[in-house]
């Protein structure tokens, strides 16, 4: 794998470059610009794409890197959970063969996410919606891999106090329970 | 973030030997802070994958598809043999209900008219003009009419659109790497068989950046990229052109300003927005040979008369 066959892999990856934008993003139009500009610098750059390295991967690398730069040249430090835009995500749940209380774990799932700080949202989604590895995640984000373990350990502690059993000694998580939808 | 924690993960997600295991075993036994720690990340333990593969996103707009696949074609024309394995050109739906209004007027289509048009080529077919405004539903008086008004050539048209791709981004870490850009020179003009120079436009603020190999309809088609103090980056394209000499010629090809000429079979078209650059003097200055070669001629003399 290399390169040359990234055009071609490109349309089979658009759905997943496409969720990511959005993700990250939050904004239907800026994610499509981004997807569009990342594919155009990915195609710049494809002679670099090593055969050791996914090429989702590498195109996350792109998808966010070309993200952080858009929000560097807006000026906006960081996107929180307050700016998100909700059209896209008001209904969570797939009706679709799933009881309701999948559907409302889900849709809790994907709210609790939401609500991490963005580089803890981002290492969540990389590693546990997208499947990336560490190492992969780390190489996304141009950080060390000791950065996402850290990240993803505090995002999953967060997430682990909005689903946990109530502790017996009641803390801090016993009161941002109520804050699930 | 502690050591510990990192550890209590690993533990968490099964992920330790057996001795680590016991060992953070004993440590959740001795502190009830590890041991909520522990609680926490298995309670995190969810199906994250499945969840989000619910969420209710937005479909991938048609109109993003097409780009993509059309900019994927393009890029890959110059490798395929003609109409291999090439679909048919994607006949825009142009209702598409799907496709955002505002993201349809912030990106201007010509680009992928012109991908489209070289994909047609590729793919053994031919988008007549008349289908062309087809490709740009509600810009009835966009570039398009004017290409056709102006009988712009369909590697111009398709080099329009790949510059209209750019942004100062684009080649901001591009370093104009000597060694190499002298190799891609020795190779165009040994293998495309063009004996193009590298004009040094510096005194008219163009920093070069790069010059790259394409094709079109499968003829070398090159690219030589410089980036302008202010504005998007502006490309000088050549490719063969076995006609006879041709002046100047200024026209604009949607938001596109371009400048084109035929000199010693070669067809150049030298393509960018005026921002601060005098496309039209610059096109003059080079078609005159005014600006001195770039990279100095010790560099490129060899490969200059091997070409």
């Amino acid at each position: 794998m290399n390169g040359a066959d990234l055009p071609g892999m490109l349309p089979e990856m658009l759905p997943r470059l496409w969720a990511f934008a959005l993700r990250i993003s939050g904004d239907q139009h800026d994610a499509e610009d981004l997807v569009q500009r990342a594919c155009v610098r990915a195609l710049e750059r494809a002679h670099q794409l090593q055969p050791d390295t996914s090429p989702l991967s590498w195109m996350f690398s792109i998808v966010h890197s070309t993200w952080i730069n858009e929000l560097r040249a807006r000026s906006v430090r960081k996107r929180s959970s307050m700016e998100w835009d909700d059209d896209f995500l008001e209904n969570v749940a797939d009706p679709v063969d799933k009881g309701p209380e999948t559907q409302l774990m889900h849709g809790q799932i994907i709210s609790a996410v939401e609500r991490l700080p963005e580089a803890q949202r981002v290492v969540m989604l990389l590693v546990a919606v997208e499947g990336l590895s560490y190492q992969e995640a780390a190489d996304v984000l141009e950080v060390p891999i000791g950065t996402i373990m850290s990240r993803l350990s505090r995002a999953r502690q967060a997430v682990g106090a909005l689903f946990g059993t109530p502790d017996p000694n009641p803390r801090a998580s016993a009161t941002r329970k109520d804050s699930i939808a | 973030m502690k050591t510990d924690d990192l550890m209590l993960m690993a533990y968490v997600d099964g992920e330790l030997a057996p001795d680590e295991s016991q060992e953070v075993e004993m440590q959740i036994r001795a502190s009830s802070e590890a041991a909520e720690l522990v609680r926490l990340l298995q309670a995190s333990r969810l199906d994250y994958k499945a969840a989000f593969a619910t969420q209710d996103l937005p479909p991938v707009p048609e109109s993003l598809t097409r780009k993509i696949e059309a900019m994927a074609r393009a890029h890959s024309a110059g490798n395929l043999a003609p109409g291999a394995n090439d679909p048919s050109v994607p006949t825009p739906s142009v209702t598409s209900a799907s496709a955002p209004v505002r993201s349809r007027l912030r990106t201007v289509p010509t680009w992928l008219a012109a991908a489209c048009v070289a994909g047609a080529f590729v793919g053994g077919l031919f988008l007549r003009p008349g289908t062309l405004p087809l490709l740009n539903p509600g810009m009835p008086n966009s570039g398009n009419a004017a290409m056709a008004s102006t009988g712009v050539s369909p590697w111009v048209t398709a080099a329009v659109g790949y510059q209209q791709l750019y942004t100062r981004d684009t080649v901001a870490y591009a370093d104009a790497n000597p060694a190499a850009t002298s190799k891609i020179i020795d190779d165009i003009h040994r293998d495309d068989g063009l004996a193009l120079r590298i004009p040094d436009l510096s005194s008219a603020g163009l920093t070069f950046k790069a010059v790259r190999r394409l094709h079109f309809n499968n003829k070398p088609l090159v690219q030589i990229v410089y980036l302008p103090e202010k504005g998007p980056p502006i490309a000088l394209c050549v490719t063969k052109g076995a006609k006879a000499d041709q002046a100047i010629a200024s026209q604009v090809v949607d938001t596109m300003h371009v400048v084109t000429w035929r000199q010693a079979e070669l067809s150049y078209a030298l393509i960018g927005k005026t921002e601060g650059v005098d496309l039209d003097a610059l096109g003059k200055r080079i078609s005159n040979r005014e600006v001195d070669r770039l990279f100095g001629d010790a560099t490129l003399e060899v490969p200059a008369l091997a070409g």
